[in-house]
């Protein structure tokens, strides 16, 4: 299988997992099911580091508005607990 | 427009983009909705990866290798040279990484002081008749592909090889390097370039083993020999002896 295939194969694999596995826990929480999936493809995609250059930068640049997203979603759940809501 | 990855994620984004919606406010479920990020995200990486795949198709690519590697295997039958190629670093060329094949065949290799000239007959000993071909491969043009100079480590070989083999060519699965005294073994698994028992092969070696030994030989910054090459069960067994 090709590396790029094996990437994809591994990402969808992971969200099926983690939606699976969280709705099976009863969470429901859209928050919560955002994050882990931002965090588990951030995870993957550091793993495919032998990429070509060039799919590697878009990736980079995919995987910085991710984390920004990732970012303020952790910020606004930190204020909402420190502000007691 | 016919690029697989491309039709992938296209696909994906909008079926996520209509889920999404539908999910949350008509359905009133929060793991569907998940479900239908979780297609966006991967469908905006599968739109991205559609960058992988090269302007001129894999056919049209194998077609000038072969090109090349027929009349380079025709210039070697036609001067009956069976030595085994000698990677040459960079440093010992004019800053481009090449193979020189010598004219006498089983000759102890001892080389000029000075940087071998960049012809295609080269003088590469001290003796009037350490003669030899050196010729371009598909090794010697992938050095430039990589990011840093290999280190002199196995590791090090190992990382830069998986890096050009697996990701930038993605012609290979895997690559395991050992140094064993004054040689190098190499292991290619999932190797989409099998080894052909042709005169090309059996000078410069495949492919494979040809970037191989173009990278062993810039990161010892010494000239490398392919010695043996084999190729069984999907993966190519490369032995390097390393020159002095």
């Amino acid at each position: 299988m090709r590396i790029y295939n094996r990437y994809i194969v591994s990402l969808v694999v992971a969200s099926c997992l983690i939606n699976v596995l969280l709705a099976s826990l009863g969470q429901n929480d859209l928050v919560m099911y955002f994050l882990i999936n931002v965090l588990v493809y951030l995870m993957i995609t550091l793993l495919f580091s032998y990429l070509n250059p060039r799919v590697k930068r878009s990736l980079n640049a995919i995987g910085a508005v991710f984390f920004a997203g990732f970012m303020v979603t952790v910020v606004i759940k930190v204020v909402d607990i420190l502000s007691g809501k | 427009m016919s690029n697989p990855y491309r039709i992938l994620g296209l696909c994906l984004c909008i079926a996520g983009a209509i889920f999404v919606p539908v999910s949350y406010f008509i359905i009133n479920s929060i793991p569907l909705t998940a479900v239908g990020i979780s297609a966006i995200m991967i469908g905006i990486t599968a739109t991205v990866l559609a960058n992988a795949r090269p302007q001129i198709s894999p056919e049209a690519c194998q077609l000038i290798l072969k090109t090349g590697m027929e009349n380079t295997a025709s210039l070697f039958e036609e001067l009956g040279l069976r030595s085994k190629a000698v990677y040459l670093p960079s440093t010992m060329r004019d800053g481009h990484s090449q193979a020189v094949i010598p004219l006498v065949e089983g000759k102890d290799m001892r080389w000029v002081k000075e940087k071998i000239p960049g012809r295609l007959i080269v003088r590469y000993g001290l003796n009037p008749d350490d003669m030899a071909i050196a010729v371009s491969t598909p090794g010697s043009i992938n050095n430039d592909m990589l990011e840093n100079k290999p280190g002199p480590t196995a590791g090090q070989i190992e990382s830069a090889a998986t890096y050009i083999l697996a990701g930038v060519l993605d012609i290979a699965s895997s690559v395991r390097v050992r140094l064993i005294d004054d040689q190098i073994h190499a292991e290619v698994s999932g190797s989409r370039l099998g080894y052909e028992d042709v005169w090309y092969y059996r000078c410069l070696g495949s492919p494979v083993a040809s970037i191989v030994a173009a990278i062993s030989s810039e990161a010892l910054q010494k000239p490398v020999r392919m010695k043996e090459e084999s190729y069984s069960k999907g993966k190519n067994h490369i032995i390097l002896e390393v020159l002095p």
